[in-house]
């Protein structure tokens, strides 16, 4: 209590969910996706070469990214529809 | 009188039916300005792998951004090119070998702007929309699919 708490949720899809080992991970205090990746490639070393993007609140970004709090941010595998 | 378009559900669970294809072409029997049907089906593929043959894929998809992506791509085309109808259908769930998993289809009072928005479509939602593709091998062994 106290701090003010900056959470969001991250979806993973496809390769990445499968490496993952979950296709949903609630975190806190990451202010942006260059962070959010070293987080993850730090805890989930299988997905480093992995090709993936990252998506905040179902927009594709380029480059570091400030995470919202409550942002709904995900992790993109190539894409293979059709 | 100005139509207001919403975004629609692309998703299908499982293959597209041939008779849902026919049934939406007779759909446009009563609509008398157009003049040209485009159509593009995708169809699973039984590709060699190691280990095996695809017997099917299975697809998912990040639904509610696909759908937001989907309906942006939809007004773009509708801005660029002079449709009377736009209708795109993807599947989710398995579908094997020889099934339809992609069912665009364009109509226009011309022919070009039917056939022309059509191939635009299907590039655009294989490069756009968050959906993924798993090829399911004989052996029951699974492997990503990458669009080219």
């Amino acid at each position: 209590m106290g701090s003010v708490e900056h959470k969001f949720k991250v979806l993973a899809f496809g390769m990445i969910a499968e490496k993952l080992k979950t296709s949903e991970l609630e975190l806190e205090g990451i202010p942006s996706t260059e962070v959010l990746k070293g987080y993850l490639f730090q805890q989930y070393p299988e997905i480093k070469d992995t090709k993936f993007s990252i998506s905040v609140n179902r927009k594709q970004v380029k480059g570091d990214s400030p995470i919202p709090n409550e942002a709904e941010v995900a992790l993109l595998p190539p894409f293979s529809g059709g | 009188m100005e139509k207001q378009r919403k975004p629609k559900n692309i998703f299908v669970e499982g293959p597209i039916s041939p008779e849902k294809i026919a049934q939406s072409i007779a759909n446009h029997s009563s609509k008398t300005d157009i003049g040209g049907h485009s159509i593009f089906l995708g169809q699973v593929r039984a590709d060699e792998k190691e280990g095996g043959k695809v017997r099917a894929i299975a697809y998912s998809a990040y639904e509610e951004m696909a759908l937001e992506k989907a309906f942006e791509i939809r007004e773009e085309i509708f801005a660029k090119y002079p449709l009377t109808c736009m209708h795109i259908y993807h599947s989710l769930g398995e579908v094997k070998v020889g099934e339809i998993c992609l069912f665009v289809f364009t109509s226009s009072k011309h022919r070009k702007a039917a056939i022309e928005s059509c191939e635009e479509l299907v590039e655009r939602i294989k490069k756009e929309l968050p959906v993924w593709g798993q090829e399911l091998v004989d052996n029951e062994k699974a492997v990503w699919k990458e669009n080219q």
